[in-house]
């Protein structure tokens, strides 16, 4: 008979990573309000520590400047409310998403418009930086021991995809993919992000874009909240299709028919002589294009 | 399966001709390599395999050879004419090690390897409840297809080279798989363990990839590394993961105007 410590941890128990979108560029234009947006993440984030005693939450925010860990609810830090009135979920992580908003907002200021004024579309949020950083944290739960949660990742995105951050969340994304992580997406903005579609196809997540925002946490208990043991016995939303297109490396804009440079793989839109990640020039052999390089180099 | 019997007399000149068919399409950039499991101590061919040698040569097709009985000459002749390698195989692990030597890439002659610009496509998946005749099975099928960018047909899978209008399908993670080479991040470095760092520096005693105490026992400051571009400290344990696996640095990504220079 197994005794009882040996089922301590059983196939439901996950860490749950969250990386929330902070970007203030997008929720000051968007329909629905942040506070109400953070009421139903809040909630949603309680009843995933209710399912189970051994459940563990980690928020990170994903700021237009910054990023930072946001709350842990297996750490010993907490501030406590004065009062007593709110769970410590709710009053440490306002308490440290309203320090992290005043700092991201400083760290915009020297910078100031050029920011904004890049282009004319609003700056996306650090999707790759909060992507790093969670999957160093599950590396560190992957390390506490043999037994362990499962580990998934819950992106709430609703900035779109800054192109700029192209390879470094497709490098998190094999990672994910490597220690066998799915990145889950709830999209709330206009168009579908390519990027999350991306990230969830590869690492076998779920990637929603809710319908109607006012029942939020509705979409959330339904589709995100289930551990992965369980959800092979839920019939979860099909995808809607991936977008595989890539960014051209000249530009930074989504392709989707473009020349590839045949040493270094890189991805460019329309036709050059020279290839400008490793230096190959187009149509002659390398050995002529070496000799005249090296000369120039050494005058 | 269970239809691939062997029978008869093994025949190095046939195996060679059928590779010589399939890789003389391989356009200039690509490598032309064969790898040869050969267990049988004889040839029986139907021609002259010394000319089938040549042309492999010709065709410039790098051969190699791994033996499971013992060392043939016929097999150390092509692979020496060829520039391949030729070793046989002493047991089961071996094998193994043998076998996976192959696996990184050989390096390219300069003088034949030109670069070139490859037009490619990057098709989208399409969604799970789409209906579309399929180019490759000329059937209708529902869901799961990718369309050509150029012409619009549906294709079952990637990589591929579409059936009506030749361009090449791909899509972009299979490209993106090879980027964290092209792009390298910085080794860390060592903070060193002078008292001087605590109070002055602002010595975070977090490593600020997993939240880890950087801390040993006592209050003092344990191992970590520090990033060169971003100025982060880094447990151990990240400092591993992000140069082997992650390839990207978590501080240099978390900070928009952080010091580095954009390398992309």
């Amino acid at each position: 008979m197994p005794s009882a410590p040996s089922k301590l941890y059983s196939d439901d128990v996950s860490l749950l990573v969250v990386t929330l979108d902070t970007n203030p560029f997008f929720w000051s234009t968007f329909s629905f309000p942040f506070s109400e947006f953070l009421s139903h993440v809040l909630a949603f984030l309680n009843s995933i520590l209710l399912l189970s005693q051994l459940n563990q939450v980690v928020v990170i925010a994903t700021g237009c400047n910054s990023c930072t860990y946001l709350y842990d609810s297996s750490s010993d830090k907490s501030h406590g409310s004065t009062s007593g009135s709110m769970p410590s979920l709710y009053s440490d992580l306002l308490h440290n998403l309203e320090v992290f908003l005043a700092r991201d907002q400083q760290l915009a200021k020297p910078w100031g418009n050029a920011a904004a004024g890049g282009g004319g579309a609003p700056p996306s949020s650090l999707l790759s930086g909060s992507l790093s950083m969670a999957l160093c944290y599950i590396q560190r739960a992957f390390r506490s021991g043999p037994i362990h949660p499962q580990p998934r990742i819950l992106c709430l995105q609703g900035s779109a995809d800054g192109p700029e951050q192209y390879v470094a969340i497709m490098n998190s994304i094999f990672s994910a993919q490597h220690s066998t992580v799915p990145i889950d997406s709830c999209y709330i903005g206009s168009n579908n992000s390519a990027f999350l579609q991306q990230a969830s196809y590869i690492t076998g997540g779920i990637y929603y874009r809710p319908p109607h925002l006012d029942g939020l946490f509705q979409y959330f208990s339904t589709v995100f909240a289930t551990d992965l043991h369980s959800r092979a016995f839920l019939r979860l939303p099909k995808s809607v299709g991936v977008d595989f297109r890539a960014s051209c490396f000249c530009h930074k804009q989504t392709i989707d028919m473009g020349y590839v440079c045949s040493v270094c793989l890189s991805i460019f839109c329309e036709h050059h002589d020279k290839c400008s990640t490793c230096g190959s020039v187009f149509g002659q052999s390398q050995s002529n294009v070496a000799s005249s390089t090296n000369r120039k180099r050494k005058a | 399966m269970g239809k691939l019997e062997c029978s008869g007399d093994a025949s190095l000149q046939n195996a060679l001709e059928l590779v010589l068919g399939y890789l003389n399409q391989i356009p200039s950039y690509g490598h032309r390599e064969v790898l040869i499991l050969y267990s049988a101590l004889s040839t029986c061919d139907p021609g002259d395999l010394m000319e089938t040698i040549q042309k492999c040569k010709k065709s410039k097709i790098r051969c190699s050879v791994i033996g499971l009985a013992a060392e043939m000459f016929i097999c150390k002749h092509l692979s020496q004419e060829t520039g391949g390698t030729y070793a046989v195989a002493l047991d089961e692990s071996h094998l193994k090690e043998l076998v996976l030597e192959h696996a990184p890439p050989p390096p390219a002659i300069a003088e034949y390897a030109t670069a070139n610009l490859i037009k490619m496509g990057f098709p989208q998946r399409a969604a799970e409840s789409a209906v579309a005749i399929c180019t490759c099975h000329e059937e209708a099928r529902i869901g799961g297809g990718y369309t050509c960018p150029r012409c619009k047909v549906r294709v079952c899978e990637l990589p591929t080279e579409c059936r009506i209008c030749g361009l090449t399908l791909i899509s972009s993670p299979h490209l993106a798989r090879s980027y964290h080479h092209l792009f390298p991040i910085v080794p860390f470095d060592e903070v060193s363990q002078t008292p001087q760092n605590v109070s002055s520096h602002g010595f975070s005693s977090d490593c600020f990839g997993c939240q880890q105490s950087l801390l040993s026992q006592g209050n003092k400051p344990g191992l970590s590394v520090t990033c060169p571009k971003c100025k982060q400290h880094f447990c151990l344990d990240c400092d591993i993961y992000i140069h082997e696996s992650l390839h990207n640095c978590p501080g240099c990504e978390s900070f928009r105007h952080s010091n580095s220079t954009a390398t992309r």
